[in-house]
């Protein structure tokens, strides 16, 4: 499928191993929030797109998420150390919420083994004020609230980077369960938790 | 007349020479020097004080004004001096030869000396006869020797008139000047008047000249009295002693005002009792705040600003290290270390760990408070305090909670001072009640995924011993083939305790098979003959996992008959067969969430706080406040080349009364304010502090400008 340069479509990363599908609605999401609050063009529906093929290198940012074991296949671990040499911002999200998990430990065992390894994102990095403003870093879930998963508050995100610009970015905060919602239902919401997609979509698209 | 009597009268001329250009020269010396007195005051519109210095300063500048003209004028000869004679009463330059006959010729010489001296005297006489028109003695006169005068004072009269005429009117003009002051050149009354010496000491009073600045620190802090010298603006802690010396008898008037809110701040003039006479002056005294505070120093018609940038003792800053979070406890026994990070910008004083505990349910509880490694700490800025816990001593039941928090002090000696208090950690015992509500532990993982691997497992075994078979004898692979067979059985029965659920919850796959050992069961008669040996109906079958449950039943067969080509097929159809029951019996407890197609158009920029790119990108409208001060700082820029002085103070002020509610505007401007000081181009220190004003964020061109909070 070929896609506009000027159209913004949010891209879900499909791989063999695990539940990749597991967070549907988080593209919808994402999606609403890039329209919601900036005029970037934006395609209202999401895509997947299978991590071996070379499709992925359409897509500035790619998400993936999941609860079981990581493995990626050999044509994923190419096609993955592609994209990344290429420029493109791999955001991963462990919906288990919790270091011990197994999602967790396997993602970066892989991530490191393609990629590099992962290290502590300084709360001040540009990707907090690409867009709104985050002065204390990442925002909290509301699964690290209510003390779920490893019940700990994870003060900061994980990333690769190359050079100054995020390759990789390691999420332990489950915005795949924070984020998976009707985006209708933002209206119930004092605060949209998904602003903090906008400045990951605007850093993916601007550094 | 004789040859000493010519020489004689030459030597007084000469003299006399002498002392008009030496006169000359020393009045035109003073003159130039009273000149350039007069001028500096003109230039400078003020009176010049006269001091030891400047007086001695403007000697030496007439003395070599005097000694240049002097030079300039040379040495006065008696050949020079004769030769002046002979222009006032002409000899045939017979004087001029006999003066220089006489100074020429050496001592050894001197009877042919006094000859030839006697008979030019003669020749000098008979000519000075002949230049008189009546052939008498020249107007001179003839002295009581009869020795005719060839000059007389009259000519050195007229000639000293002639040399000191102009200097000296130029020097008395000059006086008169100096004596009319700043109202000659200013057209202001020149009458001359009295002045009496209280007037001349006001006069000096209206200045404030230069001051001595000292802030005393308040005597808790311990720290060491600052001496500023001539200073404009100081730093001072709240409740410091600052104290303002400067000259002159006449006390000023000092208005003390508040830099925060200073539109609306009234401002307080010193009282007598803190403005003082002192030996050389005044003396003013005042306690500081913690705001940015203005002195405004007034005498006559000038005032003097003192500008004290007033902070306040910071409560001590603690951060509990441990325990890192609060905790649900069965049990409340065992060791708990605690450890706290105490800072203070003065000192500390003392440091606690406070615990609460409360005990009780309902209306009825109890509350005591236990402090635990109270220390005294020695002013110590930063600290670390640990300390443990032993749980078992707090004797806490089911249902206490224990509050847990670290306390440091300042030295601040006010009854009033609150202390500096980390965040509080919680720890409660559970009840007996909650236990099964709260536990949530964590699970292998189901035996289905493990039946999963396992097949594919066994079925790539199969693979590598088919393709080793025709190296194997028979035994060897009756031996081989009969394992995986095993295998295959035991995951067969793994299998088959989930393909049927019953209502009692139990499965009977051995049974079931043993019914339907022929192939796969269809339809509800095959369901009937399943249910024999159990009781209990079967209310779902999972007919994927009895297709694989039945092709295992095949490939175990094949395998314990060592036809291991014959088992691959098998076990193909078995491990398709369970990854389709794998897809079908996903559950999503959400439920199968619906296809959304965002409506874009609808929820385009509908958020409170939206962005644009930079290039369509409005800045937003300042607020009265900024725009005001943002007009101030275009003013003091406008001036940072002309009157660093006055850019300097007007920055200052700006920067303090900023401190409180724009802290970013206010370290902009203290860049401002260091770089003024090193000297260079002020352009990008004044644009990075207008930028901070109107909450500008630099980002790079394409980016995004619009930053709002989260």
């Amino acid at each position: 499928m070929s896609v506009p340069s000027d159209l913004f479509v949010f891209a879900t990363a499909q791989y063999d191993s695990g539940d990749w599908d597991s967070a549907p609605l988080v593209p919808a999401n994402v999606i609403d929030a890039v329209a919601r609050y900036t005029n970037l063009p934006v395609r209202p529906q999401g895509v997947t797109v299978s991590l071996a093929s070379e499709a992925v290198l359409q897509y500035p940012l790619l998400y993936l998420t999941g609860h079981l074991p990581l493995r990626f296949t050999s044509a994923e671990t190419d096609v993955l150390r592609k994209y990344l040499l290429r420029g493109g911002l791999l955001f991963v999200d462990d919906h288990n919420h919790d270091v011990d998990g197994t999602f967790n430990t396997t993602a970066r065992a892989e991530l490191r083994r393609i990629a590099g390894p992962l290290v502590p994102l300084p709360n001040t990095h540009e990707l907090y004020s690409a867009f709104f403003k985050f002065e204390n870093g990442p925002p909290t879930t509301s699964h690290e609230m209510n003390g779920w998963g490893d019940n700990l508050i994870h003060e900061h995100l994980d990333a690769v980077l190359s050079g100054n610009r995020i390759s990789v970015l390691f999420s332990n905060k489950d915005y795949s369960s924070e984020w998976s919602y009707h985006p209708d239902n933002k209206r119930f919401l004092s605060v949209d938790n998904t602003k903090f997609a906008v400045n990951l979509v605007v850093y993916a698209l601007t550094r | 007349m004789t040859v000493a009597t010519v020489l004689m009268l030459v030597a007084r001329v000469r003299s006399a020479l002498s002392a008009i250009a030496w006169a000359r020269a020393v009045l035109i010396g003073v003159s130039a020097s009273g000149g350039a007195w007069v001028m500096m005051q003109i230039v400078l519109q003020r009176e010049l004080a006269l001091s030891v210095r400047s007086m001695a300063l403007a000697g030496a500048f007439a003395l070599v004004i005097a000694a240049g003209i002097r030079a300039q004028i040379g040495r006065i000869s008696p050949t020079r001096a004769a030769l002046w004679m002979e222009e006032r009463q002409p000899a045939g330059f017979a004087l001029v030869t006999l003066v220089e006959q006489v100074t020429a010729r050496p001592r050894s010489t001197d009877v042919v000396h006094t000859a030839d001296a006697a008979d030019t005297t003669s020749r000098l006489v008979r000519a000075l006869a002949a230049a008189t028109p009546s052939g008498g003695v020249p107007s001179g006169g003839v002295p009581s020797g009869g020795v005719p005068v060839i000059a007389g004072r009259d000519d050195l009269a007229r000639s000293a008139v002639r040399q000191l005429r102009g200097p000296v009117l130029f020097a008395v003009g000059l006086a008169l000047v100096a004596v009319g002051g700043p109202r000659v050149w200013t057209g202001a009354d020149v009458r001359p008047r009295r002045v009496s010496d209280d007037a001349i000491r006001g006069a000096r009073d209206l200045t404030i000249g230069p001051w001595r600045v000292r802030v005393v620190p308040p005597d808790y802090s311990g720290r060491m009295a600052t001496d500023y010298g001539d200073a404009a603006s100081v730093s001072a802690l709240s409740g410091s002693r600052l104290e303002v010396v400067g000259a002159g008898a006449r006390l000023p008037e000092i208005r003390m005002q508040s830099l925060v809110h200073s539109d609306t701040a009234p401002a307080v003039v010193l009282s007598p009792a803190d403005v003082r006479s002192v030996a050389d002056g005044w003396q003013a005294f005042t306690t500081t705040t913690a705001q940015p505070t203005e002195l405004r120093v007034m005498r006559g018609s000038e005032s003097r600003l003192l500008l004290v940038d007033g902070y306040a003792d910071s409560l001590p800053r603690v951060e509990l290290r441990l325990p890192v979070r609060d905790s649900v406890l069965r049990r409340a026994t065992g060791v708990l270390p605690l450890e706290a990070l105490l800072h203070d910008d003065i000192g500390l004083a003392s440091g606690a760990f406070e615990l609460i505990v409360s005990t009780g349910e309902g209306e009825q509880f109890t509350a005591r408070t236990v402090r635990v490694a109270a220390t005294r700490l020695n002013r110590t800025h930063d600290t670390t305090m640990r300390a443990s816990l032993n749980l078992d001593s707090m004797a806490l039941g089911p249902g206490d909670i224990m509050h847990m928090r670290a306390v440091a002090r300042d030295g601040h000696p006010s009854a009033s001072r609150e202390a500096g208090i980390s965040e509080t950690r919680s720890f409660r015992v559970a009840k007996a009640s909650e236990y099964d509500s709260v536990a949530v532990e964590a699970a292998p993982p189901p035996e289905f995924d493990k039946s999963l691997l396992s097949q594919r497992m066994l079925l790539l075994l199969t693979e590598k011993l088919e393709a080793r078979r025709p190296r194997l004898t028979r035994p060897v692979l009756l031996n081989e083939s009969g394992t995986l067979a095993r295998d295959q059985a035991r995951l067969r029965l793994a299998v088959g305790d989930i393909v049927f659920q019953r209502l009692g919850g139990e499965s009977d796959a051995a049974n079931v098979h043993g019914a339907d050992a022929t192939g796969p069961p269809t339809g509800k008669a095959d369901i009937g003959m399943l249910e024999e040996g159990d009781d209990s109906p079967v209310i779902a079958i999972n007919r994927p996992l009895l297709e694989a449950y039945n092709a295992m039943w095949d490939a175990g067969r094949a395998l314990e008959q060592g036809d291991t080509k014959g088992a691959i097929p098998h076990m193909r159809i078995a491990l398709a067969a369970i990854e389709r029951s794998r897809a079908a019996s996903r559950l999503y407890l959400r439920g199968k969430p619906p296809t959304v197609i965002v409506d874009v158009a609808r929820v385009r920029l509908v958020g409170r706080d939206t962005g644009v790119t930079n290039a369509r990108s409005p800045r937003t409208r300042l607020s009265a406040v900024s725009a005001l001060r943002e007009a101030r700082l275009l003013a003091a820029a406008a001036t940072a080349g002309v009157d660093v002085a006055m850019t300097r103070d007007s920055l200052a002020v700006l920067r303090l009364e900023s401190v409180a509610d724009a802290p970013d505007f206010a370290r902009a401007l203290a860049a401002v304010l260091a770089h003024l000081t090193r000297g260079g181009d002020l352009t990008d220190d004044f644009s990075r502090a207008r930028r901070t004003l109107g909450g500008l964020v630099r980002v790079p061109s394409g980016d995004w400008s619009r930053v709002g909070p989260p």
